[in-house]
């Protein structure tokens, strides 16, 4: 038990200790943040930007047309700060005017220049020049504007006073929406998915960095014949067990690290997205019981002794670095495949494809956890997940072990198939 | 202190090609320091790894200190350097060498302690410099060799295991080697090592066993090992390079079996029934000034080449000895 200790405890601090594992563990949470936060920004990029306020308007109506499209603009009379220039010019000299604008524009004093005329008043044309032209939510705005200044007009000849004008126009619609599938109203389904997503990238993304890690640290025994030294003093097994809980605790680590720190940046997200201009909006994680915790917590561990038990017996069989990453590559098929999977079960997690994939242990360590985070799962397709995977582990723990302890002595050319079966029937 | 620190009866082991050891018996004096001769592919490094309890027999028993080898408590008591060497290399020296001496049950500040004596002792550890702090790769070979060492020795096993130490050490090493193979055995300690170079195995060890092809050859005591193939070898020394006459008396089969240019002298082997005085009197006849004409002991070499010959080597399944 002691030496079990040390093997687990010389894994456990020599990875923690390298730089890699800082660098991993600090850049993790900022990358997961970015991966929230750029969306919402991106999203807030399609509400008009503060580059409208910053134009020129050329009114050639000599109506005060102008002065009412900047209230517009900036939807609030009293703001000062956020009323475009109003430039009234006679139509006769409204091409000079446009060079003047245009020039300013160049000098980014400005950003652009809207041109309105009596086709404008008729409700048939207006022009823009800027730098932000191709942007479509500012043209929207700018539009919408012009629009609603024009009815404004109309209305007011038609005969209505100012207050009546504004209480009719005045339509603050507030336009929720919500999806329907074929499950009726998904609610705040997007939170779910976005967070049973990030659950199966996570996991996905440890077995492979962790399984990899297993395998080199299996073949740099092997080709520095420190193995040997060491399957002196300890049974093969318990190399190989402490190996697999060794890296799996740092896996925990680094996950633990990565889970928390995101959550306080989560926290701080509102002044985050303040400071980019963005709008903060209502996101809410889905509240997790302890008991599917736990559940998260056994699905990673043992999927986790599964795939890395594997790793550490193809580390064993080869002898570089370049022969391991071809004979790791069914390895990779299999979890490649089931991450392929990870959206249709997102989209669908409560059918064939998601219920058979959460049984196979090759694939459920990943899909289970994503299933039970998008939608409840039975508790009986749960316990027979892990009795499954369970069985898997056990399997899997059987072979590598077997595999190990033979492909560690062997050096020269990469075993076949049948040699390394040949292997496991080996006594030892 | 049972009598034998190694006892192997018996053992066979067997790979998918070939047997590596075939019934194979060996006793291993306690404090004593002991050979395990043979060509490379002869199953040496597989007897060491069984008796490592790295591998074990297909058949057959093998004891240490009267326990049965694959008794946990006993790896405890066992150090071993193996062929091929090689350490953590991202790793620092200290670390290594506590993580080793952890697995042999030395821990905690009696772990420091003595890896503190040791690179001290090995001048790895000196006013200027503390190469402990240092990572392996960022070590000399030679260094390495000596963390190795290190490793080995750190728990003060009573049974050394040394598999070809002499491999790749440079003369100082080996010198510090041999140093301490013999301070071990002043200290009732048991050291076994393989090694196909019979100089070496002729100056250290009290008995050697030689193998060839899984199968033991002979062993026993170096000086009776000596004795017992007799005084029939005379080693022939002559003043410049020798009449062409005593080349055609040396391969006269009927007075010499075996004749081994020395460079400085020739080791003649005789011929079962040929008289030395004899083979002197024609060596005289034909006209060469002899300088030295002595009945000796065949060295190890000999004995290793008579016993078994080129067809003794057979190329090695496993990679290594």
């Amino acid at each position: 038990m002691a030496k079990l200790w040390a093997i687990i405890k010389r894994e456990y601090l020599e990875r923690v200790r390298s730089k890699w594992f800082l660098i991993a563990t600090f850049f993790g949470p900022i990358f997961f943040s970015a991966i929230i936060i750029v969306p919402a920004w991106l999203a807030s990029r399609s509400k008009a930007t503060t580059d409208v306020y910053n134009t020129i308007i050329l009114d050639a109506t000599d109506s005060g047309f102008g002065h009412r499209l900047a209230v517009a603009i900036a939807g609030d009379s009293t703001n000062a700060s956020r009323m475009p220039t109003v430039r009234v010019v006679p139509p006769a000299e409204l091409t000079k005017a446009e060079s003047t604008a245009t020039r300013e524009v160049m000098r980014k004093e400005k950003t652009g220049y809207v041109v309105i005329n009596q086709q404008t008043l008729a409700g048939e044309s207006a022009r823009y020049a800027g730098t932000n032209a191709t942007s479509i939510a500012d043209m929207a705005q700018i539009k919408n504007a012009i629009r609603e200044t024009i009815l404004a007009s109309r209305l007011e000849q038609a005969g209505l006073d100012n207050r009546k004008m504004k209480e009719i126009t005045f339509i603050p619609l507030d336009f929720s929406t919500e999806r329907i599938t074929e499950r009726g109203r998904a609610g705040s389904g997007m939170a779910s998915v976005l967070f049973g997503f990030a659950i199966g990238f996570l996991l996905y993304l440890s077995i492979v960095v962790y399984g990899q890690t297993i395998m080199s640290g299996v073949l740099e025994e092997k080709t520095t014949r420190v193995a040997e030294v060491v399957m002196s003093s300890v049974p093969t097994d318990t190399l190989l067990a402490g190996k697999v809980l060794g890296v799996g605790a740092v896996g925990l680590t680094q996950q633990i690290l990565w889970i928390g720190t995101t959550y306080v940046l989560l926290k701080l997200r509102a002044p985050i997205m303040a400071k980019l201009g963005a709008p903060v909006m209502n996101f809410s994680l889905p509240d997790i019981s302890l008991a599917a915790g736990i559940l998260f917590l056994l699905f990673f561990l043992l999927g986790f002794i599964f795939y890395s038990s594997l790793y550490a017996a193809v580390g064993s069989s080869v002898n570089s670095e370049s022969e391991a990453r071809q004979a790791a590559s069914p390895l990779m098929i299999m979890i490649v495949s089931t991450g392929v999977f990870i959206q249709p079960v997102l989209l669908n997690p409560t059918g064939t494809l998601a219920k058979v994939l959460s049984l196979v242990p090759i694939s459920s360590p990943i899909i289970m956890p994503i299933r039970m985070a998008v939608t409840g799962v039975p508790p009986l397709e749960l316990a027979g997940s892990l009795i499954f995977l369970a069985i898997g582990c056990l399997a899997a723990l059987w072979l590598a072990s077997r595999i190990y302890r033979v492909g560690l002595l062997m050096y020269g050319k990469r075993p076949t198939m049948k040699e390394m079966a040949r292997w496991v029937s080996y006594a030892r | 202190m049972t009598e034998y620190a190694i006892d192997i009866v018996d053992v066979t082991k067997r790979f998918a090609e070939h047997t590596a050891v075939r019934d194979l018996t060996l006793r291993v004096p306690t404090g004593s320091v002991y050979g395990l001769l043979g060509p490379n592919g002869a199953g040496k490094t597989t007897t060491i790894r069984m008796i490592l309890n790295i591998i074990a027999p297909d058949s057959g028993k093998i004891y240490i200190f009267g326990r049965p080898s694959n008794d946990p408590k006993i790896t405890e008591r066992l150090g071993y350097l193996p062929e091929e060497r090689g350490l953590y290399r991202k790793m620092q020296v200290r670390r290594v060498l506590k993580f080793l001496a952890e697995l042999k049950g030395v821990r905690g500040s009696e772990a420091d302690r003595r890896i503190d004596e040791w690179l001290e002792r090995l001048s790895l550890k000196t006013p200027e410099k503390d190469w402990g702090l240092a990572k392996i790769d960022e070590l000399s070979r030679g260094m390495q060799q000596k963390v190795q060492f290190i490793g080995t020795l750190l728990h003060d096993p009573d049974l050394v295991i040394l598999d070809e130490p002499f491999s790749g050490l440079d003369p100082i090493n080996a010198q510090a080697l041999k140093d301490t193979v013999v301070e071990l055995k002043r200290r009732g300690k048991t050291v076994i090592f393989s090694t196909h170079l019979m100089d070496n195995a002729e100056r250290l060890c009290d008995s050697v066993c030689i193998i060839a092809r899984g199968e033991k050859v002979l062993d026993g005591i170096v000086t009776e090992v000596k004795e017992e193939q007799g005084q029939r070898n005379v080693a022939l020394a002559l003043e410049g390079n020798g009449a062409a006459g005593v080349a055609t008396i040396l391969r006269d089969h009927s007075m010499v079996k075996r004749a081994d240019d020395q460079n400085r002298f020739f080791e003649i082997e005789l011929a079962p029934g040929a008289d030395p005085q004899a083979l002197l009197k024609r060596i005289v006849d034909s006209g060469a000034s002899v300088q030295r004409f002595e009945m000796i002991q065949p060295s190890l070499h000999q004995i290793f080449l008579q016993k078994v010959g080129a067809t003794g080597v057979e190329e090695g399944m496993t990679g290594h000895g």
